[in-house]
């Protein structure tokens, strides 16, 4: 197991040579003119362009742009973001937790909701719980994050004033900046709890729940559709035919044969998902002007913030990969039957 | 008896103003009690850059700057634009008060005793030196040193095309120089326009202070090495010590928000606000509710979100505040037509256009009578400007409501399209594609009565627009290849200078897009300039706006206004069109 | 059934074309039970029906018949009202001809990177699935690149470069779209590589290309179409998601996403009443909404009818 582990994980390097190789052969279709664009905020600045080219070497081959990118990252620093005024590891540390609160959040309600309705819609196939829960899933399925977004917002910020927009409000926001708040992981409404102050754990906990909500519908749509499936599937097969035949009451048949079996593509798509949330989460977060790594990502691209753009691809890059292998280590441990070759 | 009546009657009066007042109150703060009441929240929607008053040369990120956390020797008084009281400095130099020589080139700010920095440092006029010399010497690729530089030491940048200094220490030490208790300026030529930017444009810092954050230490050998820095090279980048009502306390760049707190040791009487947050808010809707809810104080829009601001209970409009900024339609003279699909063909041959096809002027008269400009008005804009008579806007000196401007006339457009590179555009007809800034539904609109008016005129006249984001249009630009385009100015400082060169010099920013060039105008601008004298500046510039009308390198389409919307319990607030953003000090929460 | 006893003169003959049902009309008889599978097979069919006749429904006056027309340039909506049935979006779009024009743009945009991927997939596929070995290692590593990036910020990041258009969103998304296929294919090349009839036509020395042709991929079409199906909704949410960030069609352009985004501004209302602008969002978020859901639905039906491991198991 060690071995196997170890062994993936030294793809991560070669990962992410791939993927910023990739950004930077991209830049073969920018001109220097339109990178050096990014320094500038007017038309009026134009005429610095030929001197902005100058000084951040933009008009040298893409390959030695890269190999001196290389060698940076090699030293430690990912480089500069202008997007983010700070540099880009900053950035990440600062914006990637905030995304991963949201994210996990919303992970834990769609894989707890979609594994288990998936599962009763198909034990229960054709039945008005079945029905209803494919309908309501495939409509979730068909509505566009933003619009969804856009009409929680209205109506529980803009008609209700429960749930605000953005990360804190401004006095919790001004109290965590002050030195009596310790951040110990990032997480708002884990910290808040570390440092015992149950006020900030629900502020933060009011500006998360329509985010998480918007994020959840679509999701959790997709995922009891997949379970669903799977489970079909799995019920139809012989070992659990057999299992039946043997007699076996049927709630033994599912939880002890079935699921363990229907969970295996649940365990890939569950990393799949997971980074689909990280992509799903861009929209969200720009609706809700939550300040996370999808917002910063999107404006980042639009301005061409390269090293930007480079830096996080490798953490998704990463986080793929650590992805997988956490689901090839949960194969392993759902289905004796799987070796780790 | 009497003094019954007496008291009788005062108590009457003072119960009844207690219930006028009581009432006023009621009404005006009738939606909800104050919320934050020592502490002011904005919302824009623009990004903060720089927090370094050297390199910060865009609105939003000027803001905090000047006039909140640093200040400037002389300020502008109240809502005025040209007159001036001394801040820093203890006195407004003008010609009676011998602070400026008769000659134009000499000017003399006594610096203010007993002023400190956020620091705690007194401030001297080593300080205000050094300060003057550190934005002419860093000079960042786009900044603004151009706007001291051209001045006092007759150059726009440090560093000439090919990169190398071109500046000595001998000539910036005696531009800015210290003589006793006094700040003293040497220009090269007289430059009328010298007073206003100072007030906007010499923000004050600590050189010690700076010195031992690895900046540059005010000498002569080391400047070089801190010249053209990169933004992030810089501790005043994203650290503030002046000497303004405000020091700064935090900028979070990923929750876009800055956090100014009140500097008790203030060398007026200390502001009212505690705290001042500035936050970035992109999306409009949360933008709204937030102060709808009474969560913001004040919020920024634009101009086609005004309608749906209107009315909010508890919130009051500031609106029609004019603004010194024109928006312009610009011809390009000398399109560069390689690998250029706006220019279509590149031919005059019906399915595109020729390099030179803008330096035609009955094309462009053609355009200028054909554009419809109170549609553009209306419907881009919302009504919310005027049509400007030429370059100079209104408000500024040298602005003249008799230089004419060119009315939608369907007939004289046809007729001088007819007489177009002799006849041939009528009969062969044209095509090209107008790119403009992505999202902005102003322009957006301005491009499409663009093409409705002119496609009307004939069917062989055909034109499309592009949404294009501004790094690929500002690479559009630089490469010669726009066709015609959108563009805006707003103003650096508050002079006519600050419009004639930019738009008719032949090294202005437009002209050099454009390949416009007027000698004459160049002349013109030149002596402008140097006059101190309004009178003769006024005849100059009413000669300078003429030859833009004959010449028509721009349409000149808008001079627009602006509008803020507060909470109502938002006091003391007032506008001032050359302040970049809000000025806190004297507002206050009732 | 009962036009088998209405015609009693053709009772013999009728009773036993009855016995024997053919698996198409199998097939349409399971789709015919599932109220689910006929309300997507509906909705689709309504769409279709909707772009092929969006010329005479409405009348296009530019000379890009894909860019609506505008009466007019004031900036704010206006509600429904004759001329406008459902009203304008700011800037005075119609949103009825953009709805129906919307129609063919969602199917034109659809096809074209379902095509593209397809086209990718079977090249890629059928060599990576064929052969095997080291050009299946080579193919899978790449397709593992490209899947590690969350497929927004790589079409985003693709436009950003590219430039804004529609047809550079089209090819943004289908970079994202082909290694679901591609892999999708391997597998199922990789499944009918090893069965016997293939094998047996190798051994007679047909040429490669011709049993992938003849062999493999007519297996390969069910799954295909099922992914495929299911898939067009969630690349016409993807278009959406472009236009809403300013990424996809052009602001005038015919697009449902592009219609949200025009709407995003005024999600708020106005001061008395937050729902003064419905039908900007509404409507063209309506048209999304059951255009993804007939797909989604119909691609479920499919599923449940050709996946071949489901069959013979009711």
């Amino acid at each position: 197991m060690t071995a196997f582990v170890v062994r993936r994980l030294l793809l991560l390097p070669l990962v992410g040579l791939g993927v910023s190789g990739l950004i930077f052969l991209l830049l073969q279709f920018l001109t220097p003119a339109m990178r050096a664009s990014l320094y500038i905020h007017d038309p009026k600045q134009l005429n610095a362009l030929p001197d902005l080219i100058r000084k951040y070497h933009l008009d040298q081959p893409v390959y030695v742009q890269y190999w001196a990118w290389l060698v940076q990252v090699a030293h430690g620093d990912l480089g500069w973001s202008e997007t983010a005024r700070e540099p880009v590891a900053d950035a990440i540390r600062g914006y990637f937790p905030a995304t991963l609160e949201l994210a996990l959040y919303a992970f834990g309600f769609i894989l707890v909701l979609g594994v288990w309705l998936g599962t009763q819609s198909a034990v229960h196939k054709d039945h008005v719980l079945d029905q209803v829960s494919r309908f309501t899933s495939i409509s979730g399925a068909s509505l566009p994050t933003f619009v969804w977004g856009l009409l929680l917002l209205m109506i529980f910020y803009g008609h209700f004033g429960w749930f605000p927009p953005g990360r804190l409000s401004l006095n919790a926001d001004l109290y965590v900046r002050s030195g009596a708040f310790h951040p110990y992981t990032g997480l708002m409404t884990v910290d808040a709890l570390l440092n015992g102050r149950l006020w900030l754990f629900w502020d933060a906990a009011k500006h998360l729940i329509l985010p998480v909500a918007t994020l959840t519908y679509y999701l959790t749509a997709v995922l009891v559709r997949i379970t669903r499936s799977s489970m079909l599937e799995t019920l139809r097969t012989d070992y659990v035919r057999t299992a039946r035949a043997k007699g076996l009451a049927e709630r033994v048949v599912v939880d002890k044969h079935a699921r363990r079996n229907a969970l295996i593509p649940v365990i890939t798509l569950g990393s799949l998902l997971f980074v689909g949330l990280l992509s799903g989460v861009v929209i969200t977060e720009t609706v809700f002007n939550y300040p996370g790594i999808g917002q910063w990502g999107v404006e980042a691209s639009q301005q061409l913030d390269i090293p930007a753009v480079t830096g996080f691809a490798l953490i998704f890059a990463g986080l793929l990969v650590i992805g997988n292998l956490c689901a090839d280590v949960m194969y392993a441990i759902v289905d004796p039957r799987i070796r780790l070759s | 008896m009497g003094r019954t009546g007496w008291s009788a009657r005062l108590t009457a009066v003072i119960l009844a103003a207690a219930v006028a007042v009581s009432l006023v109150t009621i009404a005006r703060g009738a939606a909800a009690p104050v919320k934050n009441p020592d502490t002011f929240i904005e919302l824009q929607f623009g990004d903060i850059t720089s927090l370094d008053p050297a390199l910060a040369y865009d609105i939003y990120s000027y803001e905090p700057v000047w006039p909140n956390v640093y200040e400037t020797l002389i300020m502008y008084s109240g809502s005025s634009l040209d007159r001036f009281e001394p801040m820093l400095s203890t006195r407004v130099p003008t010609l009676a008060n011998g602070g400026v020589s008769k000659d134009g080139l000499t000017y003399t700010f006594p610096v203010r005793q007993g002023v400190k920095f956020h620091d705690g440092s007194d401030m001297t006029v080593n300080d205000v030196v050094y300060s003057v010399r550190r934005f002419l010497l860093q000079d960042q690729a786009g900044g603004p040193a151009w706007l001291l530089l051209s001045p006092l030491l007759g150059v726009d940048s440090t560093r000439d095309d090919k990169g190398k200094i071109q500046v000595a220490w001998a000539d910036v030490q005696r531009a800015v120089s210290a003589s006793g208790d006094s700040v003293v300026f040497r220009l090269k030529k007289p430059f009328a326009p010298f007073l206003t930017i100072v007030a906007a444009w010499s923000s004050i810092m600590p050189q010690k202070w700076a010195a031992a954050h690895g900046d540059w230490d005010g000498q002569a050998g080391t400047w070089q090495k801190f010249n053209n820095p990169k933004t992030e090279d810089r501790y005043a980048f994203n650290h503030m010590n002046g000497t303004g009502p405000f020091m700064f306390e935090s900028w979070d760049p990923q929750a876009k928000q800055v956090i100014l707190v009140r500097n008790d040791h203030y060398w007026r009487k200390p502001a009212a606000l505690r705290r001042v947050v500035i936050r970035t808010v992109t999306e409009f809707a949360t933008a709204r509710l937030q102060l709808q809810q009474g969560d913001a104080d004040l919020i920024v829009r634009s101009l086609n979100q005004q309608s749906q601001l209107r009315g909010i209970p508890g919130t009051i409009m500031q609106d029609n505040l004019p603004q010194i900024a024109l928006q312009t339609l610009q011809f390009n003279y000398k399109i560069n037509t390689e690998a250029n699909p706006d220019a279509g063909s590149g031919k005059l041959d019906g399915a595109g256009i020729p390099p030179d096809f803008f330096n035609d002027v009955h094309v462009r008269r053609g355009f200028a009578y054909a554009f419809d400009y109170s549609a553009n008005l209306s419907g881009a804009y919302a009504g919310k400007g005027v049509i400007p008579h030429g370059p100079i806007p209104q408000g500024m000196l040298g602005f003249d409501p008799a230089v004419p401007i060119y009315q939608t006339n369907k007939d004289k457009a046809i007729a001088e399209f007819k007489e177009a590179f002799g006849g041939r555009v009528w009969s062969t007809g044209f095509k090209f594609t107008v790119p403009f800034t992505a999202g902005n539904t102003a322009r957006q609109t301005g491009a499409q009565i663009l093409r409705d008016t002119v496609t009307a005129l004939n069917p062989k006249f055909q034109i499309d627009s592009r949404p294009v984001p501004a790094s690929a249009l500002n690479q559009l630009l630089f490469a010669h290849k726009g066709t015609m385009y959108f563009l805006g100015w707003f103003a650096d400082y508050p002079d006519p200078h600050d419009f004639a060169q930019p738009f008719l010099a032949a090294n202005g920013y437009f002209p050099t897009r454009g390949s416009y060039k007027n000698p004459e105008a160049d002349r013109l601008i030149d002596q402008a300039v140097s006059t101190p004298d309004p009178a003769t500046r006024k005849a100059l510039y009413k000669q300078i706006s003429m030859i833009a009308y004959n010449d028509l390198p721009y349409l000149f389409l808008v001079q627009p206004v602006t509008y803020y919307t507060m909470r109502s319990w938002v006091r003391g607030w007032y506008y001032n069109a050359i302040f970049p953003g809000q000025y806190f000090y004297p507002i206050y929460k009732q | 059934m009962s036009a088998v006893h209405a015609r009693p003169a053709a009772l013999p003959a009728a009773r036993r074309a009855k016995a024997v049902e053919t698996g198409w009309q199998r097939t349409l008889r399971r789709f015919r039970s599932n109220p689910l599978s006929v309300l997507g097979a509906g909705l689709v069919a309504f769409f279709v029906v909707m772009a092929l006749l969006a010329p005479f429904l409405a009348h296009p006056t530019e000379r890009n018949p894909y860019m609506i027309p505008h009466s007019g340039y004031a900036s704010d909506p206006r509600p429904p009202s004759p001329g406008h049935p459902f009203g304008t979006t700011e800037e005075q779009f119609d949103l009825f001809y953009g709805v129906v024009w919307g129609a063919r743009t969602a199917f034109m945009v659809a096809l074209s990177v379902v095509a593209t991927a397809v086209a990718i997939a079977l090249a890629l596929g059928s060599v990576s699935g064929f052969y095997g070995g080291r050009a299946d290692e080579i193919v899978m590593r790449v397709t593992d690149v490209f899947l590690a990036f969350p497929g927004l910020i790589l079409t985003v990041v693709i436009v950003a470069v590219l430039g804004q258009s529609v047809r550079n969103a089209v090819i943004a998304i289908a970079v994202v779209e082909w290694p679901t296929y591609t892999r999708l294919l391997r597998g199922e090349f990789l499944r009918v590589r090893d069965m016997e009839y293939v094998q047996a036509a190798r051994a007679l020395g047909s040429g490669d290309l011709r049993v992938i042709a003849r062999h493999m991929i007519p297996n390969a079409v069910y799954p295909l179409l099922i992914l495929a199906s299911l898939n067009m909704g969630g690349i016409v949410i993807t278009f959406a998601a472009l236009s809403f960030l300013g990424l996809g069609a052009p602001p005038g352009y015919a697009d449902w996403g592009q219609l949200v985004s025009l709407s995003h501004n005024w999600i708020a209302g106005t001061a008395g009443d937050p729902f003064t602008y419905w039908y900007t969002l509404i409507v063209p978020g309506t048209a999304i909404f059951l255009f993804v859901l007939g797909w989604n639905l119909l691609g479920d039906a499919f599923r449940d009818i050709f996946d071949p491991r489901l069959q013979g198991s009711r």
